[in-house]
């Protein structure tokens, strides 16, 4: 056996040597159709419907500044393509007027304001002062790669950047088409990024940033991009519209319900009422792409730029959507969800009466009967749960206990929500209250839950405490071990 | 009297009247510590405190390594004087002579290896010069990397006292650990602040390399690699160290650094040419060692001889269990090495049997190996050095330089395998002061036996070369996709010593890699292009350092719940967990229920028996591709000219090959071995899925004509080359200086073989006396043409068997002396094995047929 073949062995253990014929492969025989590759490559631009264009300072390219202008214009410079001596990529515009319907929802109904953002956009953002944070406009930002694990050997292919331009929606994708011309197309991402305050993205912290943040790292281009604020939309998408956990795995006793994945295109259907026909599959995104490397052939990917597009053009149109919720308040809940999640938006930005008002619209309180459909058990628990958190917090006492005595009118209640809401009445019963027979009841009805061994010892003091003041010699239940 | 109360009286273990036999009590011992020993001593060698080799007795060596004082050379020119205060301030004062020499080089950035004992004073070799390096410049960064988590943890203590010493507000010095556990929140800080990283090689390889990224600060920057415990980088995991190194390289050539490496390793023939077979550059070595040094006793045991015509020795595993029990009588502190997983728990067990107290009671006796958990093994270690653990049994897991404090004696039941790792064991007793012992218990494995009865080989012979074979294909190509994935490699670009551009056109060939022409990517020249990596796996994910596969399987107890108590990798897993087994956690058994093989679990419940279980294994061998045979002279024998080494030299090639081969190994059924008299009580059969690899091997070929000249029937000639393999292995291990299950063997006729258990793989008990007959399970005739293979235990091969082709005949040679030397009458475990197992006339034809190979090849070279 000869190097090759036993190499071969190796890397294709299955195989007996030589079956694998490498040219019936296409693309796989190597350097030697590396000319036909290029040619077809060549054509790359064409078939996308997008200019070639050269890393910054080659041709005069108008980079970041010609956001808005005409496309085609920009990358002008070398669209004779074969002259090019330097590394190009490709761009692709597009636009999306006012008028274009995206499920049962219009453009029209989600644009900002003149300055680019929608007047509660910022409460979107978590942490501290988040609320200021969001300044400048909004860049819409989605990736295709070519693998999901990050590291080094992971390239960003496609750089798809979205933003509203007056009534407009624009969309404007980078294409790696060739491995050299990754630097020039990190730079005009770097430039594109730089005219912008606030990138947004779908679970992008976990996943486009640092990735792209690898790539630049890689070239040392640096940007601005680390310096722009992030709101992540998948944590607001959690929050509004997660879809509901399935019956069979809530039932689980004791255990946390499996985190439900919260995808882009579910809420897209659920909310926007868009559903995709023929979308691209995520897991074959990456084999397409290679295909192209391989072959120079660029058809397969044209489906996979319009899947990046319609993600921009969803999370754009879920952010507007997100905003003008804040915007309407408890009045634009369309589900008892919604009406929680907006409220746990409010109570994070500090606003408590907007926040009062959607928890008490989730729960099914105000105005009473008005009940959403999907208002469960869990749902309406959660929801005067956190009610009375925040009631407490801002000391409306009475306010805290008639949210806690909801969670006990629930039916299918969950134990741990009834424990804490009984610990609680029992509490504002002995100390603000000082009806201790009260205080006594909900102390015994605390104690049946199971527990921590701290949380039980807790309610047994209190209950012999009760006692104490009561002067009732009690007999608590006797414990179980 | 039952089988256990008279082994306990004839073991002379006192029993208190409850039953249990006591540990004396600790307080105050440690005074008379010197004196304890003493006795013990004595009462092992009759009184004698050095006396003259005595092969043939029952202690056959005495030696006793005087104490030395330190010799000191002047501070290490170029020291940072900060440096050197706070030094001055922690009481070191002086240098010992290899710490200057090392330090001088490593300032001067030559790649330095040291080879240093245990306490010698290491680590100074290498904290120095890099602290010297990052306070005069801060940016400067270094990497260590310790062949183990644990080991990593060990010295961050120290390096941060120093650090700490030497940091002020405006540039305080980093040093952090980052390894598998270091939480995912605290990476990117380490990353920014670290000056320098404490890592393993495996975190390298699939955490930090893949990243580079990420780590920019470190790679432009880094000034030095330190690689600690150099020696545990032999055979497949070496193999894998040089290719993450020649990563670390190309990476560090990318961001424009040229790091200089300081290694450190222990005792070992050649420490600079493994630094430099591992690295790929050129080293300087220190070797003078100037740390001062307790006195040490060195004792070689031999079990007598209980039954002289099967050459049966008293099993050395009770032997170990006596004399460690005269140790702990007498309130020694002691750490017992055995020599595989199951040995270790036997003797566990039966430690714990005669020591341990009550239930409740806090566990003086300890087993320790690679499969417990990480929180039990840190609980024994921490035991061990405050002294609340007063023995414990381990396998070479704690060879490398965990510490465990200074304890007084270390016992080896049977020889590790290597002088190196002898002397590392040795080593684990006995610190700068203070008296301690080394015992060597052999068992009746031929290089026990050889090594017991030669003294003189082991305290005057240099220790073993440690072989890695960094281009082992299936190593090579694993490394050069994590590289690929890393930075693409250019069309020019070499890698190690084979052809990389061949490795990248065959990946391409399966669309891992893709080679991107210059037309795009002017001004470069026309056959300057670049190898893309185009595949969406994470290459470093599907590459293990330790073992060939990733895999492992993990086992899980079901007697209160369902709780993971160990694991097990994938290539033992089937022997060790199949259903039915009894698998030991320090000396508590249980039994596997159900082995879930695609889940990799073995789920096992306590039980209480008096048994153990051993596998019994069944390989194949299919020659796949020679790569050379006959022709060519062997190597030129060290041995002492005999007419037979003349007359086999004169044309040993007929015999002789080397080649690729596929080895197919499955466990067929297991025995059950009764605890401390190691009966056979019982047997099952299993049925397991095969386990498959490439590999290389050496075969002799026993030609027909000599097989026709045998004066003996057909099942008697089988036992001879039967017979022939058994003594083959044992010389070859011996002559290749590795571990015992670095090599498989095999036999059959011609171009494939086939056998039963005759490698016995990670079991290798104290029981193999009553063992299944190596080859017995091979009803199939052997052919009248039949091959004795040893094979590399490792897919793709670790390198092993060109040099056992290349000493063909030294190899004959020996495992003739070996046969005939031995006295037993029909064989035994020291020569062809015992004769139980092998057949009456194994021993005359094994050496029959050897001479039979010498004569034929002599008449050929008549003709000729």
């Amino acid at each position: 056996m000869n190097l090759a073949d036993r190499l071969r062995a190796v890397v294709r253990p299955g195989d007996p040597a030589g079956l694998a014929r490498p040219s019936e492969v296409p693309g796989l025989s190597g350097v030697a159709d590396a000319t036909a590759i290029q040619a077809r490559a060549d054509g790359a631009a064409d078939v996308l419907g997008g200019e070639w264009r050269t890393a910054r300072g080659a041709s005069g390219a108008s980079g970041a500044s010609g956001l808005s202008a005409p496309a085609g214009s920009s990358a002008s410079a070398d669209s004779s393509g074969r002259l090019a001596t330097r590394p190009r990529h490709v761009v692709i515009d597009r636009h999306y007027p006012a008028g274009h319907r995206f499920g049962r929802t219009a453009l029209a109904d989600c644009l900002p304001n003149d300055d680019g953002l929608w007047p509660r956009a910022g409460l979107l953002l978590s942490g501290d002062g988040a609320r200021d944070a969001l300044r400048g406009r909004l860049l819409f930002f989605d990736l295709e790669t070519t693998g999901l694990g990050g590291g080094a050997g992971v390239y960003a292919f496609l750089v798809g950047c979205g933003w509203f331009d007056g009534a407009t929606f624009r969309t404007r994708q980078y294409f790696l088409s060739n491995y050299a011309a990754e630097r020039g197309l990190l730079q005009d991402v770097a430039d594109t990024m730089a005219a912008f305050g606030a990138l947004v993205t779908y679970n992008g912290k976990s996943f486009d940033l640092p990735l792209i943040d690898t790539r630049f790292l890689f070239h040392r281009v640096s940007g601005s991009h680390g310096s722009l604020a992030h709101l992540d939309l998948l944590h607001t998408a959690r929050r509004l519209w997660r879809p509901p956990v399935p019956v069979s795995s809530s039932a689980g006793a004791g255990e946390r319900p499996a985190a439900v994945p919260c995808r882009l295109t579910h809420v897209e259907e659920t909310v926007l009422g868009h559903v995709r026909q023929g979308d691209v599959p995520g897991a074959e995104i990456p084999s397409r792409y290679f295909h192209y490397v391989r072959t120079g052939d660029v058809r397969q990917l044209e489906a996979v730029l319009e899947h990046n597009r319609l993600d921009l053009l969803a999370l754009a149109m879920l952010t507007a959507t997100a905003a003008n919720l804040l915007e309407q308040g408890a009045g634009g809940a369309r589900t008892a969800r919604e009406a929680l999640g907006l409220g746990r938006l409010f109570d994070r930005a500090g606003m408590g009466a907007e926040a009062r008002a959607c928890y008490a619209r989730a729960a099914g309180v105000v105005p009473a009967g008005a009940r959403f459909a999907d208002a469960d058990a869990l749902t309406c628990a959660e929801a005067l749960r956190a009610l009375a958190v925040l009631c407490r917090r801002e000391r409306r006492h009475p306010e805290a206990a008639e949210a806690w005595r909801g969670v006990l009118g629930l039916r299918h209640c969950p134990p741990r929500i009834a424990q804490q809401a009984s610990e609680a009445l029992a509490v504002h019963h002995e100390h603000r209250l000082g009806d201790l027979s009260a205080a006594r009841h909900f102390a015994m009805h605390a104690i049946r839950f199971p527990g921590s061994h701290s949380r039980v010892r807790a309610a047994r003091h209190r209950l012999a405490r009760l006692d104490r003041k009561l002067g009732v010699v009690s007999v608590p239940p006797a414990p179980l071990f | 009297m039952s089988p256990k109360r008279q082994l306990d009286s004839e073991l002379g273990v006192m029993r208190s009247p409850r039953g249990e036999a006591s540990v004396p009590a600790w307080d105050g011992a440690r005074r008379g510590g010197d004196r304890e020993l003493q006795t013990v001593l004595d009462r092992l060698t009759g009184g004698v405190s050095e006396r003259p080799d005595a092969p043939d007795g029952w202690v056959t060596a005495v030696r006793v390594l005087q104490a030395r004082s330190a010799a000191f050379a002047p501070c290490p020119a170029g020291l940072n004087d900060r440096l050197r205060g706070v030094f001055k301030a922690r009481g070191i004062e002086q240098f010992y002579t290899h710490q200057t020499a090392a330090v001088e080089h490593a300032l001067g950035r030559r790649n330095v290896v040291v080879t240093t004992p245990t306490a010698s004073g290491k680590t100074l070799c290498y904290n120095a010069p890099v602290l010297s390096t990052i306070l005069g410049d801060p940016a400067a960064r270094a990497l260590y990397l310790f062949p183990t988590k644990a080991l990593a943890q060990d010295q961050l203590a120290e390096l941060h006292a120093l650090a700490d010493a030497l940091s002020d507000d405006e540039s305080p010095i980093g040093v952090f650990t980052y390894d598998g556990d270091t939480p995912q929140d605290a990476r990117r800080a380490i990353r920014g602040r670290a000056h320098i990283v404490l890592s393993n090689p495996d975190m390298l390889h699939s955490g930090i390399l893949p990243h580079h990224p990420r780590w920019a600060k470190l790679f432009e920057n880094l000034r030095y690699v330190v690689i600690d415990e150099l020696h545990a980088y032999r055979g497949v995991f070496g193999s894998h160290l040089t290719n993450v190194l020649r990563r670390l390289r190309r990476i560090c050539r990318h961001y424009g650094s040229n790091p200089a490496f300081i290694c450190s390793s222990a005792t070992i023939a050649n420490p600079r040419e493994l630094a430099e077979s591992l690295v790929e550059e050129p080293f300087e070595l220190v070797s003078e060692n100037g740390a001062p040094r307790g006195e040490k006793a060195f004792l070689f045991i031999n079990p007598p001889v209980v039954n002289q015509q099967l050459g049966i020795r008293r099993s050395y595993l009770s032997e170990a269990r006596r004399i460690s029990g005269e140790f702990l009588k007498r309130g020694l502190q002691l750490i017992v090495f055995a020599q595989s997983r199951l040995s270790t728990e036997i003797l566990t067990t039966y430690l714990k049997d005669d020591f341990e107290g009550p239930p409740g009671t806090r566990e003086q006796i300890r087993g320790y190996r690679g499969g417990y958990l990480p929180k039990r093994r840190r609980e024994i270690e921490r035991g061990l050095r405050e002294g609340a653990v007063r023995a414990v049994v381990s396998t070479s897991a704690l060879e490398l330089g965990i510490d465990v404090g200074a304890l007084d004696v270390c016992v080896m039941a049977g020889y590790p395998g290597t002088i190196a790792a002898t002397w590392q064991r040795a080593g684990r007793a006995g610190r700068r002061q203070g008296r301690s012992a080394a015992v060597l218990v052999a068992s009746s494995a031929p290089i026990d036996q050889f090594v017991v009865r030669h003294p003189a080989y082991f305290f005057e012979a240099s220790p073993e070369r440690a072989l890695i074979d960094a281009d082992n294909l299936h190593i090579l190509v694993d490394h050069v996709k994590c590289a690929a994935f890393e930075l693409p490699f250019a069309t020019a670009e070499a890698y190690g010593r084979k052809d990389v551009q061949e490795v990248l056109r065959i990946l391409a060939e399966s669309g891992l890699v893709h080679c991107t022409g210059s037309a795009d990517a002017a001004p470069q020249t026309d056959d300057e292009g670049v190898w893309q990596w185009t595949s969406e796996s994470y290459p470093a994910d599907a590459v293990s350092l330790r073992a060939v596969s990733s895999d492992n399987f993990v086992v899980v107890d079901l007697t209160r719940g369902a709780e993971v108590i160990g694991e097990t990798s994938f290539s033992s897993g089937p022997a060790t967990l199949h259903e039915k087994a009894i698998y030991l956690v320090e000396g508590t058994l249980y039994q596997v229920e159900r082995l879930d093989f695609e889940a990799r679990k073995a789920f096992v419940r306590r039980s209480d028996c008096d048994y153990y279980t051993d596998a019994i294994t069944h390989t194949k061998v299919t020659v796949l591709d020679t790569f050379d045979r006959g022709g060519g002279p062997g190597e030129p024998s060290i041995v002492p000219a005999s007419a037979y080494v003349a007359r086999t030299a004169a044309n040993a090639g007929e015999t002789r090959a080397h080649g690729e081969v596929h080895v197919s190994s499955r466990v067929v059924g297991f025995k059950k071995i009764k605890f401390y008299t190691n009966e056979n009580v019982g047997s099952g059969e299993l049925d397991l899925p095969e386990q498959e690899m490439h590999t290389t091997a050496y075969w002799l070929t026993v030609p027909r004509s000599v097989m026709a000249a045998l004066p003996y029937a057909p099942d008697d000639r089988r036992d001879g080359v039967v017979g022939l393999s058994f003594a083959m292995r044992q010389v070859a291990q011996l002559l290749l200086m590795c571990d015992r299950q670095d090599i498989g063997i095999s036999l059959g006729a011609g171009q494939h073989a086939e056998d039963t258990d005759l490698h016995r793989g990670a079991c290798g008990g104290g029981s193999w006396i009553e063992g299944q007959a190596p080859g017995r399970g091979l009803d199939s005739e052997l052919s009248d043409e039949p091959s004795v293979f040893i094979y590399d235990n490792c897919p793709g091969g670790i390198g092993f068997s060109e040099p056992l082709f290349r000493m063909h005949v030294e190899l004959l040679t020996r495992t003739r002396a070996l046969i005939a030397s031995c006295a037993c009458e029909r064989g035994c475990p020291t020569c062809v094995g015992p004769v139980g197992n092998t057949g009456p006339l194994a021993k005359v034809a094994a050496l029959r047929i050897l001479d039979e190979i010498a004569a034929q090849s002599m008449n050929q070279v008549g003709a000729a």
